[in-house]
């Protein structure tokens, strides 16, 4: 490779390339650890409050449910910029959609946060 | 054989939209798609517009849509299409000039964008002769000097169609050429000018640009040369 002396400046649109590939790779382990455990081991149809509130009950299974959350949906929004960025020409229109998938972002994990960490009822 | 040939035809001067002529030409199986085209102007309509050079897959000029995908006309034999009917139309991204000849303006402008020559301002070695470089420093980039600029690649590319912003995969492989260049010092200004939106990242690796190209060159992991040179 020629000698190139690369300023270690990295762009968004790189990084969110990076992140792309890394959330898939760790969505590889959540997604189907969640597969596993909901439908394979406890089964849909055995899934009620009362699982939940037990299952809630380790805060380790809380964080991973808010890994997966925050992930995937991350995963998936970073997937819709890329699409709307094959129909949104102007940079300063792509900085407002940029902007705005990482409030929706935002909004609907915290949500999902206050949500897993509020908890349900407490296991009878 | 009898080969039932449709044309993409255009003159913005004249035609207020495009439309399809339909020729019946006679050729031989190992008769190429360029040779029908040659048999038309010559023989039924002399108005038909296309490009060609060297006629020979070398010079690029005739690159366009066969049967809805690119390739050089000068190099699809009849018999290698399956069919005996030929449909050809101008590449796809970039307006047409006349019937087959598309402007390829902002195709270069792209080119011209990653600065795709040599770019070394140090003293010349002892000898005042060549920078050498290894067979082995040569190899690395050996794929990517195969490019002849048809622009198969870049307008076969989804990216592209989206968006002639996007700088194509022929602008991104002429910029591999020389920033894996041993002799090369400008690997940096080339790699910042690929580093945004409309640079490498706006591949989506549809690999459309590898199986297009009429080099045979590996595009799509030149690409991913490139971003991981960026990535380094």
């Amino acid at each position: 490779m020629s000698a190139v002396n690369l300023e270690k400046r990295r762009s968004f649109d790189q990084i969110a390339w990076n992140a792309m590939r890394y959330s898939g790779v760790l969505l590889i382990f959540l997604a189907f650890g969640h597969v596993l455990l909901q439908d394979v081991i406890v089964g849909v149809h055995r899934i009620d409050l009362d699982y939940v509130a037990m299952r809630w009950a380790n805060w380790g299974w809380r964080m991973y449910d808010l890994f997966l959350l925050a992930f995937a949906f991350a995963h998936g929004m970073n997937g819709v910029r890329q699409v709307l960025s094959d129909f949104v020409h102007q940079e300063r229109h792509m900085r407002a959609v940029n902007v705005a998938l990482l409030v929706v972002w935002l909004v609907v994990t915290l949500m999902g946060a206050a949500a897993i960490f509020g908890g349900v009822r407490p296991v009878q | 054989m009898q080969v039932h040939l449709k044309v993409f035809r255009f003159n913005p001067e004249i035609d207020r939209k495009p439309r399809y002529d339909r020729f019946d030409v006679q050729a031989e199986p190992t008769e190429r798609v360029l040779d029908l085209l040659e048999m038309v102007k010559n023989y039924n309509d002399g108005t038909l517009a296309f490009r060609r050079s060297c006629a020979h897959g070398v010079c690029g000029s005739d690159a366009m849509r066969i049967n809805g995908r690119n390739a050089l006309a000068c190099k699809v034999l009849l018999k290698d299409l399956n069919t005996d009917q030929v449909t050809v139309e101008p590449l796809l991204g970039m307006r047409v000039i006349k019937d087959l000849i598309v402007d390829m303006e902002p195709f270069f402008a792209h080119y011209r964008s990653v600065m795709p020559y040599l770019v070394n301002d140090e003293p010349l070695p002892e000898d005042g002769k060549e920078r050498l470089q290894s067979p082995q420093e040569q190899e690395r980039f050996e794929d990517t000097t195969k490019c002849i600029l048809c622009a198969a690649c870049t307008t076969s590319c989804p990216s592209f169609w989206a968006s002639e912003n996007y700088v194509g995969p022929a602008a991104i492989v002429n910029a591999h050429r020389f920033i894996y260049d041993s002799r090369d010092r400008a690997g940096a200004k080339r790699l910042a000018v690929l580093n945004q939106r409309m640079g490498v990242w706006a591949c989506r690796t549809a690999f459309n640009c590898s199986e297009a190209c009429p080099r045979d060159i590996q595009i799509t992991r030149a690409i991913a040369e490139v971003k991981e040179a960026l990535n380094r």
